[in-house]
């Protein structure tokens, strides 16, 4: 659809939301690029231990922004876990149908797609794997930083086992993700501008969320009316 | 500061839906613990039983220093000539692989 930027606006992420996407950036991408260099080993020595420099570091970011999310922003998570773990016959629709994706990209085709609410089916799957296996990639990673030592080699082998295919499935996972970020560029201006997006985009792409989950902001009950006009 | 007309309903978390998450957080805490301890216990157990094995072995042993071994001091003496000769180096002797780096040999 066109991306309008007139006409009253909904905020879809909220600053914690998006403080923690910034997070992720600084901290998934740059361990899961530098992961992808330490498994493959495409350069000279040094270059293979500033990857994994990197990469805890980045390993240090990303433990620290889930945490302070689950904290600080419980609400969201609970919301973030609702969301994923509702699925009805419409979702069924959706992953059918690709979302319409494949017919809007290969036949430049809009086809029928079953409402959604805030994430498609789509993201949900993937919102399940982050919640299933991001602790784990987290969790086997702090242990084959400190543990190796110590620890009986069984473990560590299974461990660094479990790291690196859930490492390459998220990372994997991680650029289709960027991919259709850019691609739903209202999306994109939401997340890594100030969260908020035209109602009507909004209405369009997630119609089910704005019929049920939103409600007017204090003193700007006169938006109401169009809300009832979408 | 973000201008907008709506705002998603407030989540509400509910004390059932609290203690569950926290009850499954302590949990899978618990049992990560449980499990890990259980690992590093059972690996102290058998290095023990290991140690004292070969403690058991040596003092029970007849020889007990590779310099009083007849085995040893033969093959020094037809082969090897003497400790630390040239040829007892190169066989016997290994060289220091920093393992702390990556990607092999420094």
């Amino acid at each position: 659809m066109t991306h309008r930027d007139d006409g009253p606006r909904v905020l879809k992420h909220p600053v914690c939301s998006r403080l923690f996407h910034w997070g992720l950036i600084f901290g998934f991408l740059p361990a899961a690029f530098t992961g992808f260099i330490i498994w493959y080993k495409p350069g000279s020595e040094g270059f293979v231990n500033l990857a994994m420099k990197i990469h805890i570091v980045g390993a240090a970011i990303l433990t620290v922004a889930c945490v302070l999310y689950a904290v600080f922003c419980l609400d969201r998570v609970a919301g973030f876990m609702r969301r994923n773990f509702a699925w009805d016959d419409r979702d069924v629709g959706w992953l059918l149908v690709g979302g319409g994706y494949p017919q809007k990209m290969l036949l430049g085709k809009k086809i029928p797609v079953p409402p959604m609410g805030k994430v498609n089916s789509g993201q949900k799957i993937f919102g399940l794997c982050l919640l299933f296996f991001g602790p784990i990639l987290i969790v086997s990673g702090w242990i084959l930083y400190a543990f190796i030592p110590v620890a009986p080699k069984e473990l560590i082998g299974i461990t660094n086992t479990v790291h690196l295919l859930l490492g390459l499935y998220m990372g994997l996972f991680l650029l289709v993700h960027m991919f259709l970020g850019v691609y739903n560029w209202g999306e994109f201006k939401a997340m890594f501008g100030d969260g908020t997006q035209p109602l009507a985009e909004a209405a369009d792409h997630n119609p089910l969320w704005v019929e049920k989950d939103i409600e007017p902001v204090l003193g700007r009950a006169e938006a109401s009316d169009y809300q009832k006009g979408l | 500061m973000a201008n907008y007309d709506y705002v998603e309903k407030a989540i509400k978390v509910s004390r059932r839906e609290f203690l569950g998450l926290a009850g499954a957080g302590a949990a899978l805490l618990w049992a990560g613990a449980y499990v890990t301890t259980d690992i590093f216990v059972d690996r102290t157990k058998y290095i023990k039983l290991r140690a004292a094995g070969m403690y058991k072995d040596d003092a029970k042993a007849k020889i007990r220093q590779s310099h009083n071994n007849p085995a040893v001091a033969e093959m020094y003496g037809k082969f090897a000539g003497k400790p630390l000769s040239p040829l007892a180096e190169e066989l016997f002797h290994t060289t220091y692989v920093n393992r702390a780096k990556l990607g092999g040999k420094s």
